[in-house]
């Protein structure tokens, strides 16, 4: 005799709560933005050291002991870089400050020229004086650009400190990670265990799955675009690739910041030839829509098993419930409410699992008054 | 003269993961990393441990008391066997994820611990020394099942569960 099992198919019940509750998830993120931004961090850098720490463990160390060496050789790492860096960042910055007043000069003079361009094609725009009124505001925006980086520079410097939580929190997770799971899977009844012990797997695997497929979706995105811009000619098109590519992890904002990079170079190092200004607007709007319609789905969608309008569409709800951080934290976190929730959902729906449940339980209670009734 | 090596004792609870036969060829090392996967689970006598038709996702080793394997519902008249403290259960879920061909009981209060397949992949791919030591001792588990239902039943050869 075989007990009838209910089918593990999701329904449309468990799947619309688990959209409710990762925009809610979202919503309340964003209000403790603080401490969300640097824990995700610390969860990529644990997946990052937990494969050294696995090799240090499997060398003969304890977890203690292969946990703090794992940060302790990254904080080493970065310390070192740093003191590297910063004297080489100092004696750089002149140059640096004059290449970028060089590229915004050389983006301007491309406005410029481009709606000059119009205004002569088009009469309605010269009577508009749409360049003059550019003029203005650019001009306006040269003279109060304190008060637009003032508040941006703020934040970045308050936000700097909680930022230091990050290899705290990485340490703890890679020490006491497994702790963590054997506790949560003593606290569950024996008739949900196995189920339990799933769930918490396919979270972890989710959770690796995603930053993999964030890695794949930035190597695609420096390939494509490197590719691209060497073959209109562009300098240095790898590093512009693998800049954009990284600022793409802000969905949106971080494309628009991409490709304002890209076409202020093209304008300053091509002035006569603004031709190459639009050619790598149009590159970048073609990869854009390659990352955000194929690439994407398959690489951080299908890590997740997730189907790709779901993908765009979650997207789109993330940034409008919590706008840029809702951009960056609606994929991991939607892959790891969708694992619970169809794992709570196949053990609440089955009838038999419950009913192991109650009779565990009724044991344990009958064994507890056993001898206070005798 | 050859001095007798010394050989340093291992803490209890690696002794008694080293008297089961599927980790019998582990070394200390082996069978500290064995021990920090394994859950302790406690059953009370009557409490179902799994049924038969649910998809197998960890095996079952008995550390104390004894676990009947039967078939579904019917403890008395479709029992199959008994295995002690020691022994373990439920094997091919590390293998394959099939549905379980019986179902497993507590016949008295026992302590059981429990490996999950997702952890013995995980470790196949990070210290397949230790992975191929356990998945060869299930190879020859699975061996002796195999020479042993020339002379036994069809429901023991099931026992592989």
């Amino acid at each position: 005799m075989s007990v009838s099992r209910a089918s593990t198919a999701s329904g449309p019940v468990v799947w619309a709560g688990i959209l409710a509750t990762t925009c809610l998830l979202l919503f309340l993120l964003q209000k403790v933005l603080w401490l969300a931004v640097p824990f995700l961090f610390a969860l990529i850098l644990y997946y990052f050291l937990f494969a050294p720490m696995q090799w240090l463990m499997y060398r003969g160390l304890s977890r203690e002991q292969a946990a703090s060496a794992a940060i302790l050789a990254f904080l080493l790492v970065t310390a070192a870089y740093l003191a590297l860096l910063l004297p080489w960042m100092a004696s750089h910055l002149a140059g640096w400050q004059e290449s970028v007043v060089r590229y915004l000069h050389g983006g301007q003079a491309l406005l410029q020229r481009s709606l000059h361009g119009l205004e002569r094609a088009y009469g309605v725009l010269a009577d508009a004086r749409l360049a003059e009124i550019a003029d203005a505001k650019i001009a306006d925006f040269t003279d109060h650009a304190g008060q637009y980086v003032e508040p941006v520079l703020t934040s970045t410097l308050a936000w700097a400190p909680s930022l230091l939580l990050t290899p705290f929190v990485a340490f703890f997770l890679l020490r006491d990670g497994g702790r963590f799971q054997h506790m949560l899977g003593r606290a569950v009844p024996n008739a949900f265990f196995e189920k339990t012990l799933y769930l918490l797997h396919e979270m972890d695997r989710t959770t690796r799955a995603y930053f993999q497929g964030l890695l794949r979706l930035t190597f695609l995105d420096t390939v494509t675009l490197a590719l691209g811009l060497w073959l209109l000619g562009l300098p240095s098109p790898i590093a512009l690739g693998l800049v954009c590519a990284v600022l793409a992890w802000l969905p949106f904002i971080g494309s628009l910041l991409g490709g304002l990079l890209v076409v202020l170079v093209a304008a300053t190092d091509f002035p006569e030839a603004p031709q190459m200004a639009y050619a790598a607007v149009g590159l970048f709007l073609l990869v854009r829509l390659l990352d955000d319609f194929v690439y994407l789905p398959l690489t951080i969608g299908r890590s997740l098993h997730m189907h790709p309008l779901i993908t765009v569409l979650m997207i789109f709800v993330g940034g409008a419930v919590a706008g840029i951080p809702g951009l960056m934290l609606v994929m991991p976190l939607l892959g790891v409410v969708r694992v619970v929730g169809e794992t709570l959902g196949k053990i609440v729906t089955d009838a038999r699992l419950m009913a192991r449940f109650r009779h565990g339980r009724r044991l344990r209670r009958l064994r507890a008054d056993i001898d206070l009734q005798s | 003269m050859r001095l007798p090596r010394l050989k340093s004792a291992l803490p209890k609870h690696l002794s008694r993961l080293k008297a089961l036969s599927l980790f019998a060829t582990l070394d200390a090392k082996g069978l500290r990393i064995v021990d920090g996967l394994l859950h302790e689970r406690d059953y009370l006598e009557g409490e179902v441990i799994f049924d038969e038709g649910e998809v197998g996702e960890a095996l079952y080793i008995v550390y104390q008391g004894k676990v009947l394997i039967c078939r579904q519902g019917q403890p008395d008249s479709g029992r199959v066997t008994e295995i002690d403290a020691g022994g373990f259960f439920g094997e091919l879920a590390l293998l394959d994820q099939l549905p379980r061909a019986l179902q497993a009981r507590a016949a008295s209060a026992c302590r059981l611990g429990v490996l999950f397949r997702a952890d013995l992949q995980n470790l196949l791919e990070t210290d397949a020394r230790t992975a191929s030591r356990i998945a060869l001792q299930l190879a020859r588990h699975l061996g002796r099942r195999l020479r042993a239902a020339r002379t036994t039943t069809v429901e023991e050869l099931d026992l592989c569960l």
